[in-house]
């Protein structure tokens, strides 16, 4: 992982950019996209813009994953109420 | 917790899991009734977070049976341990980690056996994201699909698809995965990435993912079911 404050953005190749990606999103306070930081850069490299814009995507809408929920069979509720009943194991 | 080879997760408040799993009316009271040993208030656990663990599980296993088997397994946990739950976090973010170790702890017993966690995180090269930036005019163009997107996660090599929901979808800070997966925390933030460029290859063809047993139609809860 590449240090991001020693990092000269105006030099950056979009590889080398790419390298960074993964402290930068990590790094969190957010969008990349939003950051002026990066707003040269990712106006003079439109592949990277776009790839950063889809990761971006990406990781908002896998937070939409956490609420849709499926349903367990009835028979597991069955299976815990059965073994309840029986003499707790030893603890492990 | 005190999981057989799994370290003991830390369980210093995450103002991010309360944010994310706000208390339950009903709930405090529900787990001090189930420690006096009231069946009906562990009833009620169980009615209450079922979905929650169980789709968890789904997520991580990718198998019907086996995620039934492994729910079966957390909520037989939690009524063993629940006596230990000191409210210093969110109940179901205590029930979450709970149900990840024991995830986990069933997978390194698996033939996987999880050689050690590290490899399975590894995939083959074809399973790897392309180094690649890709054209622009394939774009996910700030939406996606979300049954497309469960199906593309289901679709990733089992070490990123684990660092993904951990993170992505579950909350989970990187130091805390790196934790429950024996790796370093550099580690589990370069898995993620290369999950997310996988899923983007994937979102680019949604026309080739399959459907998946018990993540896509009459099995999922429906916002308005609930």
């Amino acid at each position: 992982m590449r240090d991001l404050h020693t990092a000269n953005l105006d030099d950056l190749t979009p590889a080398e950019f790419e390298d960074y990606l993964p402290e930068l999103f990590a790094a969190g306070g957010g969008k990349i996209t939003e950051n002026p930081r990066f707003k040269n850069f990712l106006a003079a490299n439109p592949d990277c813009a776009a790839l950063v814009s889809d990761l971006e995507t990406i990781a908002e809408h896998a937070k939409s994953l956490f609420e849709p929920m499926h349903e367990p069979s009835d028979k597991v509720w069955s299976n815990i109420a059965s073994k309840l009943k029986e003499p707790a194991p030893e603890e492990d | 917790m005190e999981l057989q080879g799994l370290p003991r997760m830390q369980t210093k408040a995450n103002p991010g899991f309360f944010k994310r799993n706000p208390p339950i009316v009903g709930e405090a009271e529900a787990i001090e009734a189930a420690k006096n040993g009231d069946p009906d208030a562990f009833s009620k656990l169980y009615a209450l977070h079922k979905r929650r663990v169980y789709t968890l599980c789904l997520r991580m296993l990718g198998n019907v049976s086996e995620a039934e088997d492994m729910t079966q397994e957390a909520f037989l946990h939690l009524f063993r341990k629940l006596g230990s739950f000191r409210g210093e976090s969110a109940f179901s973010t205590w029930l979450h980690r709970l149900t990840v170790n024991l995830v986990l702890m069933h997978l390194r017993k698996k033939g996987l056996q999880l050689v050690s966690l590290e490899e399975t995180i590894n995939p083959s090269e074809d399973d790897a994201p392309k180094r690649d930036f890709g054209s622009r005019d394939t774009m996910l163009s700030g939406s996606v699909d979300r049954v497309t997107l469960e199906r593309a996660v289901a679709s990733l090599p089992p070490g990123y698809r684990m660092v993904f929901v951990l993170h992505d979808v579950e909350g989970f800070e990187h130091n805390e995965i790196a934790t429950m997966l024996e790796c370093s925390t550099g580690n589990s933030k370069s898995q993620l990435h290369k999950a997310r460029l996988k899923l983007r290859e994937l979102l680019r063809q949604p026309q080739s993912l399959a459907p998946l047993e018990g993540l896509d139609g009459a099995e999922a809860v429906t916002e308005g079911a609930r």
